[in-house]
């Protein structure tokens, strides 16, 4: 899976490119898990370009975010299509994440 | 150790009570089965062989009568004749042969006084003369025999003189090759069939054992026995004891885990019930830490731990000092802590590396020690605040700059024009100076003002038909004069039909100025800059290709930052708010497009500006 990887200031964005599934969504966990121990949690996921996210996809994100549970933060989710949002809602799991409409507005949060 | 199928202990009924434990753990049908079975099959040998010894025997005795009787009837018949001849010593000669001859103990000729007249041994002879005449007996021939002695009596006649007796005994079989190997086989068999059967019961036993001992270990369980020492059984009856062995210490090394865990949570949740004020403080992003006197650590939040690189339960009890090393901070929370320092002391400590870096904010304060706490840490990270504030320090100065400079000019020439009496000439190139300027000006407030929207979030596109044509156009008529000026030679390479987009025309436009803009500034005199268009059916792709200065790779990394100029000294030289490329990419983005850069240091630069053919609002 092709991960985008771009900093805006102190604060990486990660962008995943396709369907957030099975190994892809153990690559992005790998990948997410390294830039959060680096970065002290200043990461945002931009999700404009998952398409979808089967359950492996949401776990990774339930455990990223449970990770950066742990420091009192949430795992920043930018430009979620109606697709995800959706997924998300029917598997409940909206309230474990932070929404924002863009990347930068998401940036903006860790001011 | 009390094992079940292995060796006993303390047993008062000894040896007796190994076999009946071992049997009565229950080597069970199986292995008395296989033991039934084998004593048959033996017994049946055995039986089989004793009756064909015993038949033998039998056939044998027979014979021997026979034999014993025929030498009897060899001797009357013989003797006869020699008796009425008086030759007692051919009649003694042939008594001794035949009785050698057939193996008898006994064969005499007796009279009927009883005087014996011819006997195999010499010695029993009594009467050395035969009467004249003898007393007439009556005698049936006879033979018995036993297990053991073979008997034969028959009268012998004498002619002209009477009867006598003819008695003869010996033993009831011989000693033969064939008996003697029928009772060999006998034995063999015999011996033969212990050995198997000891073997076959050695070797079920040592098979089937394992399993027995393994029942009778479930049965124990069944009645209540948990104990690992009392269920374990001996490993020498083989892999399926050790097998059995192995399975019940895992089991009980996760009872034990188990335990260990189950005790670990109720001693955790006795030490530090949590209430509603501990979730409150996890769900701080800040860290937040309490010290006592001597900066031991008493309450530290998820996030603290976080920020200090350690387990909270590392962290709680242990000595701050352990987790913060730099001498501001360790001096500023001593001087809180002991109370000589009362009021607030911020720190911000930056860190470097692989694991958690930035700049991190420690805010140091007193607390009151009714509460038997000294000092209270507070901990932020305040890295993308540090790195906005110098981007918008850079800015700052950057814009200061780039105002006065065309500020600077039109004041000059506004005077000129004021001052003296300016030829047509000079008024002429003074309102072109200010115009330019002026629009110069335009532009900077304009990139400054979408930046802000950019902040605030409210940069949008308007979506129209955008006549790629004609956007092209503009561009090169806007460019073509400042090209020739710096003597660059600009070339837009377009297909020959240009696609009607959907977009936004300003912001496309906006972009496209700050690439080709970038590229002519920074491309020396002489050198090349070239626009490439091409589109497939999705993407409209932009090339601005220069042979300019290029960008380090580093700085490549940063260019689209905003207010983010590169470090090249070259750069430096030339005016720039460092807001043209952070707006270019931003503006193509919510076009759902791309601007990308590929670039050699002193060797140039291509920009790469990809947007949907029918873009959509982001």
């Amino acid at each position: 899976m092709q991960i985008n990887e771009q900093r805006q200031g102190a604060v990486i964005v990660l962008k995943p490119v396709g369907p957030l599934v099975q190994k892809d969504a153990d690559q992005l966990k790998a990948r997410a898990a390294d830039v959060l121990r680096k970065s002290l949690g200043r990461f945002v996921i931009d999700a404009s370009a998952i398409a979808y996210a089967d359950s492996r996809g949401l776990e990774v994100l339930v455990e990223l975010t449970e990770e950066l549970g742990a420091g009192g933060q949430a795992l920043k989710i930018s430009a979620a299509n109606e697709t995800l949002r959706e997924v998300l809602e029917l598997t409940e799991l909206t309230p474990l994440f932070e929404y924002h409409e863009d990347v930068n507005s998401a940036v903006r949060s860790f001011l | 150790m009390n094992q079940i199928g292995g060796q006993p202990h303390g047993d008062a009924l000894g040896g007796r009570s190994t076999v009946r434990r071992r049997s009565a753990g229950g080597e069970a049908a199986p292995v008395w089965a296989a033991l039934a079975i084998t004593f048959v099959v033996v017994g049946s040998v055995a039986v089989t062989a004793w009756l064909t010894v015993r038949g033998h025997a039998k056939a044998m005795r027979d014979a021997r009568a026979a034999q014993v009787e025929n030498a009897c009837q060899f001797v009357a018949e013989t003797a006869s004749p020699l008796l009425a001849a008086g030759d007692l010593t051919a009649v003694r000669r042939i008594v001794i042969d035949t009785a050698r001859a057939n193996a008898l103990d006994e064969l005499r000729i007796v009279l009927g006084d009883g005087g014996v007249l011819a006997a195999a041994d010499p010695t029993a002879i009594s009467s050395h003369q035969l009467p004249a005449q003898l007393p007439d007996i009556s005698l049936a021939s006879t033979v018995a025999s036993d297990a053991r002695t073979v008997a034969s009596t028959r009268a012998v006649e004498i002619p002209g003189r009477g009867r006598a007796r003819l008695e003869a005994s010996g033993p009831a079989t011989l000693p033969t090759g064939a008996m003697r190997d029928a009772q060999a086989a006998a034995g063999i068999v015999g011996a033969a069939g212990l050995v198997a059967l000891m073997l076959v019961s050695r070797v079920l036993r040592r098979r089937l054992g394992g399993m027995a001992a393994i029942r009778a270990s479930l049965l124990a369980f069944e009645r209540g026995e948990r104990s690992p020492e009392a269920l374990t059984v001996d490993e020498s009856l083989g892999a399926e004891a050790r097998a059995w062995n192995e399975l019940l210490s895992g089991r009980d090394a996760d009872r034990r885990r188990q335990r260990a865990e189950h005790a670990a949570e109720a001693l955790g949740a006795q030490r530090a019930p949590r209430s509603e004020l501990d979730d409150a403080c996890d769900a701080l992003w800040q860290g937040l830490i309490l010290l006592d006197e001597s900066l031991r650590t008493k309450y530290a939040n998820g996030a603290a731990a976080v920020f200090l690189r350690a387990k909270r339960d590392e962290v709680v009890g242990a000595e701050i000092t352990r987790f913060v090393s730099d001498d501001r901070l360790v001096n500023a929370i001593r001087g809180v802590a002991s109370g000589a320092i009362r009021n607030r002391l911020t720190v911000e400590v930056e860190r470097t590396g692989d694991n958690g870096s930035g700049v991190l904010r420690f805010s140091v304060r007193p607390v009151r020690r009714d509460d038997s706490a000294a000092a209270m840490i507070l901990i932020e990270d305040v890295t993308q605040q540090r790195v906005a504030d110098a981007a918008r320090n850079v800015f700052v100065a950057q814009a200061s700059h780039e105002l006065r400079t065309p500020l600077t000019n039109i004041r000059l020439y506004v005077e000129q024009l004021l001052d003296g009496e300016p030829t047509p000439d000079d008024r002429a190139q003074a309102i072109n100076v200010i115009s330019q300027e002026s629009r110069r000006l335009e532009r900077i407030v304009s990139d400054m003002l979408s930046v802000a929207e950019i902040e605030a979030g409210q940069l949008r596109i308007v979506e129209d038909d955008v006549r790629l044509d004609a956007l092209f156009a503009d561009l090169e008529a806007d460019y073509r004069a400042q090209a020739e000026d710096k003597n660059l030679d600009l070339r837009f390479d377009l297909p020959p039909k240009l696609p009607v987009i959907q977009g936004d025309r300003d912001k496309i436009a906006l972009a496209l100025h700050n690439l080709i803009g970038n590229a002519l500034k920074y491309t020396p005199a002489g050198g090349t800059v070239r626009v490439i268009v091409a589109d497939d059916e999705q993407n409209l792709t932009v090339d601005v290709v220069d042979t300019g200065i290029g960008i380090s790779p580093e700085d490549a990394e940063r260019v689209f930052d905003k207010f983010y100029r590169a470090k090249d000294r070259r750069v430096a030289e030339l005016t720039g708010t460092g807001l043209g490329l952070a707006l270019a990419r931003e503006v193509i983005r919510l076009h759902g497009g791309e601007v990308t850069v590929q670039s050699e240091l002193d060797k140039g630069s291509t920009f790469t500006l990809s947007i949907p053919i029918h873009a959509r609002a982001a």
